[in-house]
């Protein structure tokens, strides 16, 4: 199988990365109706398969899941997740020939089995979804001409899905058609009722492609979303413990710090997160991530271009053919850091605490942020695809992050963005080294503005406002954030 | 005499403008155990708290232990409100998890969590067992935090409370949700702590306390008033009668005779059975009270009929006329249905104001949308009118008395003019007076047409309108029954 994207002729690889558009509310006006009564067969009942289905079911939909024979036999976890709840449970050949539409919810390293195995089963005519398009695009799968193949990819963990939709709301979707395979032209119609069903019209819903979905979600999961979380979480730790803080409330402000700084981002984007800072603190915030941006920008421009020329899924998939050595040593290797090991303080930190002690991470999130949005618009994808995955999903990782630190953000995300994050950390670490030999308490750990009497430069502090509310993610991010009906607070500890 | 236990001078705590204690003064000597009760909202919860450390205060409080005690010389605080979390102190739960069944684990099992607490404490477990076994907790040792009834909760919060039995021991609210046994228990077992040398103060406006109860106190106008008995502590005003909103008037119409139709339902956890062939109907316009002891399956069978149930599919239940999975969308169940439970009320957005909690009604979410049309706008003014929730407008709901968040949280049931009401424990943590009221206006509203459905331990506090009753005892049916005279 040959790598999609780079089958494609230029014009039309342009095209694929340049589409996003973000849907008006009355798109979904037809509701479920598209799948009403259509048998949904998910392959697949983890995090994501699960919670789907009871989403859809839920909807009104007719749900059920075809399990590998193994994992029925075995009364596996996806087994028991499922019948569980009292969903029908068969095997491939049971259920696939009856289904109206097949969903694929299964790990992005398992697709070219499970899709070898399903595709003959499925019915003349039927449809085919994905939630991420690694499968067609990198690893060039070809579907059957007379199946329809839609993606709709929630742009959160499965936990969350569910979570949402019973609060009465949902999470942002994106929802894509392969061009390829669109025979009867109701692809649109289907992904749009299947984004219904899981409640994701109700947060904004991303019009992309497979090609965009992909090339962005790599980049983004690589860079901003897990890899600098990582990297910038362990940094500060051993810094603080370097310096003397005690090792119970560095861990607490590194494994919470990054959920609280970042759900200010959730509200007010770059600025607004910024702007929870003192004047001095925002300067001195400014000036570091300034500094990160210049140190970093080569790597998060390797990772994009190794993203677009397939260099980074070739090296994945020697990855997965190797029995995965190089993802389980680094898994092990993130297990083992003195951040994971040490239990957070039985401390109480503050909200405000969370920014004025940990100036350190909001420059991270600021230099990390902006690098990923700048380089995949440079690289030719719409600054909407790149906003959703830059800014908008960082407070959801940073969320897994405070439920149990890097081990639970690891064990979340999908196999590709695990692999791309250990992949970052490893060249990102070094990288910093002479930059963090200057990093003090005074911008993690302690109080940023003791001792100071909070005076700044009025020119200074305007054209750093001026700068930060004039990124190009702050101006799309407010026009993306207001249509997002509903946007609730987290809970702080 | 000997010095005070706790000797309160002059302590003032003001919320924003709002004075709550003023320049209260207090002196707690050895063997007195104190009722503190009184209107809601005169600061009972805020004084405890002071009394405990849990609020910056300026050595206005100071503590006399009994130094030859072989107790804990120290004060414990008992909070009407358990708040769990799960293994790393998240607590961003959402109130249907328990019904959705994953592998995983997010929290700790009630043994582990008791376990945990013993270790950091330094308390030896079998001290506790008898205890476990009076509140009929053995059975749950294996469940888990999330797994647990409302009432369960209250148990467990209980026994870690009690049980490192410090010198003096404030219990705010001690017996919301337990049922008549468990209270029993419970005022045993504070009058053994007394015997044995602790002290104990309980905020509650209930009749059935513990004998070692020997004082009685109120707050008012921000200081201490002790009275001689509890039938001298003041009590909230009557509720002024008001015309229901007009467009509560219409009944609203049904295309059923059926609301609810279960047949030989059963449902488990793992190994527990939570429901064991039930088969029950509730006719439109019938008015139900559901009752049973803690943990007898109330909430779960409620969450089959309000479409938070993930196994109620594949089962014998109609809902509203339709079978179970027969295309409906929990949304078009959750439509016709105005509910309200501890659960639900323990879980909702904590930004919400009254407003927003009134106005999310209208689309059955948790929180609030923000688009909200003019003639609801209006329906929602009329309703803050008819429960006097007018001047609570703009607050923060958990920032009100209890009293008046549960009003909030009906009114946000009713704003829809659903046809069923599904009332579970609504007066769980209320004072009698406070739950006359709201039961007042649960029978204003249930007259046009509605079926009502309600959960409630206590015989002599429920609305007067309940006609028929269903009783579970450990998830099967043990009656159903008429009930001809008005309860």
């Amino acid at each position: 199988m040959a790598n999609y994207f780079n089958t494609l002729p230029l014009r039309e690889q342009l095209n694929q990365l340049g589409q996003a558009e973000f849907m008006d509310s009355s798109e979904f006006a037809d509701g479920v109706n598209a799948l009403k009564g259509k048998k949904i067969v998910i392959v697949g009942a983890g995090a994501q398969g699960l919670n789907q289905g009871l989403n859809l079911r839920d909807s009104g939909l007719d749900v059920s899941y075809a399990l590998r024979k193994e994992a029925i036999e075995q009364k596996r976890d996806s087994w028991k997740n499922a019948t569980d709840n009292n969903f029908v449970v068969g095997t491939y050949e049971e259920l696939i020939p009856t289904a109206d539409l097949v969903i694929n919810l299964t790990p992005d390293k398992q697709h070219t089995s499970v899709v070898n195995a399903v595709m003959p089963l499925m019915k003349e005519g039927s449809t085919l979804s994905y939630s991420h398009g690694f499968n067609i695009v990198e690893e060039g799968m070809e579907i059957r001409k007379d199946i329809t193949v839609i993606m709709v990819a929630p742009k959160c963990p499965g936990s969350e899905v569910r979570a949402e939709y019973l609060r009465g709301f949902g999470v942002p979707t994106l929802i894509a058609v392969h061009p390829e395979n669109d025979p009867q032209g109701k692809g649109w119609a289907e992904a749009k009722a299947y984004c219904v069903g899981t409640g994701g019209h109700h947060a904004g819903v991303l019009k992309s492609s497979f090609v965009a979905e992909v090339k962005s979600d790599l980049m983004g999961e690589q860079t901003i979303l897990c890899g600098l979380l990582q990297t910038g979480s362990i940094l500060s730790f051993d810094k603080m413990v370097e310096k003397g803080i005690d090792p119970g409330y560095a861990s607490k402000l590194v494994q919470y710090g990054v959920e609280v700084i970042t759900e200010a981002l959730k509200h007010g984007g770059v600025s607004g997160m910024m702007d929870r800072l003192s004047n001095p603190a925002k300067v001195k915030a400014f000036e570091l991530s300034e500094e990160l941006k210049d140190i970093m920008r080569p790597l998060f421009q390797k990772h994009q271009d190794d993203i677009m020329s397939g260099e980074f899924s070739k090296t994945m998939m020697e990855d997965w053919a190797n029995g995965d050595a190089n993802l389980l040593k680094w898994r092990a290797e993130t297990g083992e850091t003195a951040f994971e090991k040490t239990p957070a303080g039985d401390v109480k930190i503050g909200e405000q605490e969370y920014f004025d002690n940990y100036v350190l991470m909001v420059a991270f999130v600021r230099a990390g942020v902006e690098l990923a949005f700048e380089t995949m618009v440079e690289a030719g994808i719409k600054p909407e695809s790149a906003y959703y995955e830059s800014l908008h999903e960082t407070p959801l990782i940073a969320n897994t992050i405070a439920r149990k630190k890097l081990f639970e953000m690891n064990r979340v995300i999908s196999d590709t963005a695990e692999y791309g994050c250990y992949l970052f950390d490893q060249a990102c670490k070094p990288l910093l080294k002479d930059f963090m030999k200057n990093i003090d308490t005074d911008v993690v750990g302690k109080n940023f503005n003791d001792g100071k009497d909070g005076a700044v430069d009025n020119v200074k502090l305007v054209q750093i406002n001026e700068i930060l509310r004039n990124h190009e993610v702050e101006v799309v991010g407010r026009k993306l954030r207001k249509a997002m009906t509903a946007m609730k607070a987290i809970k702080t500890v | 005499m000997t010095e005070p236990v706790v000797h309160i001078r002059n302590l003032n705590v003001q919320y924003s403008k709002n004075v709550v204690l003023n320049d209260l003064c207090w002196s707690i000597h050895h063997g007195q155990n104190y009722l503190l009760g009184g209107k809601s909202g005169s600061g009972k919860t805020t004084l405890a708290k002071a009394i405990a450390g849990l609020l910056p205060t300026n050595h206005e409080i100071k503590f006399h232990f009994d130094p030859s005690s072989n107790l804990p010389a120290k004060v414990i605080y008992i909070s009407n409100w358990f708040q769990f979390t799960n293994l790393e102190g998240d607590r961003n739960f959402y109130y249907q998890q328990r019904y959705n069944h994953h592998q995983g684990h997010d929290t700790l099992t009630v043994k582990a969590e008791l376990q945990h607490f013993a270790e950091k404490e330094n308390l030896d477990f079998n001290i506790i067992e008898e205890r476990i076994r009076d509140f009929g907790f053995e059975d749950l040792l294996n469940s888990q935090l999330i797994a647990l009834s409302s009432g369960e909760h209250k148990k467990l919060q209980l026994i870690r409370g009690l049980w490192p039995q410090p010198q003096l021991i404030i219990i705010d609210e001690p017996y919301t949700g337990l049922d008549k046994h468990s209270r029993t228990v419970l005022n045993n077992w504070l009058d053994e702590l007394v015997v044995s040398g602790s002290q104990i103060i309980l905020i509650t406006n209930d009749t059935q306390l513990p004998q070692s109860i020997n004082g009685f106190t109120q707050i008012i106008d921000g200081k201490i008033n002790e009275v001689k008995s509890r039938s001298e502590i003041q009590v909230d005003n009557n509720r002024q009668k008001r015309q229901l909103p007009d467009f509560l008037k219409n009944a609203p119409s049904t295309s059923y005779d059926t609301v609810a139709e279960l047949k030989n339902i059963f449902i488990r956890y793992g190994e527990k059975q939570v429901l064991k062939d039930v088969t029950w109907t509730v006719n439109v316009g019938e008015k139900w009270l559901l009752q049973g002891a803690n943990g007898s399956g109330k909430s779960t069978l409620l969450s089959l009929i309000n479409g938070d149930h993930p196994q109620a599919y594949g089962h014998d239940l109609s809902l509203f006329g339709n079978k179970r999975g027969s295309g409906e969308s929990i949304w078009d169940i959750k439509q016709k249905i105005g509910i309200i439970s501890p659960e639900m009320h323990w879980y909702f957005d904590q930004k919400a104001t009254v407003w927003h909690t009134i106005a999310s009604g209208f689309y059955d979410s948790i929180g609030w949308f923000i688009d909200v049309k003019f003639t609801e706008k209006q329906q929602i003014e009329e309703l803050m009118e008819f429960f006097d929730l007018t001047a609570y407008r703009d607050q923060l709901l958990h920032t009100l008395p209890l009293g008046k968040q549960r009003l909030a949280m009906l009114a946000r049931t009713i704003i829809k003019n659903p046809p069923l009401l599904v009332l579970d424990e609504p007066c769980q943590g209320l004072d009698i007076e406070q739950t006359k009221y709201f039961n007042d206006v649960v029978d204003e509203l249930a007259v046009l047409g509605k079926t009502l459905i309600y959960v409630g331990h206590y015989e002599s506090q429920l609305p007067s309108c309940i006609e028929h009753r269903i009783v579970l005892e450990k998830g099967e049916v043990k009656a159903i029954e008429n009930i001809l005279e008005s309860v």
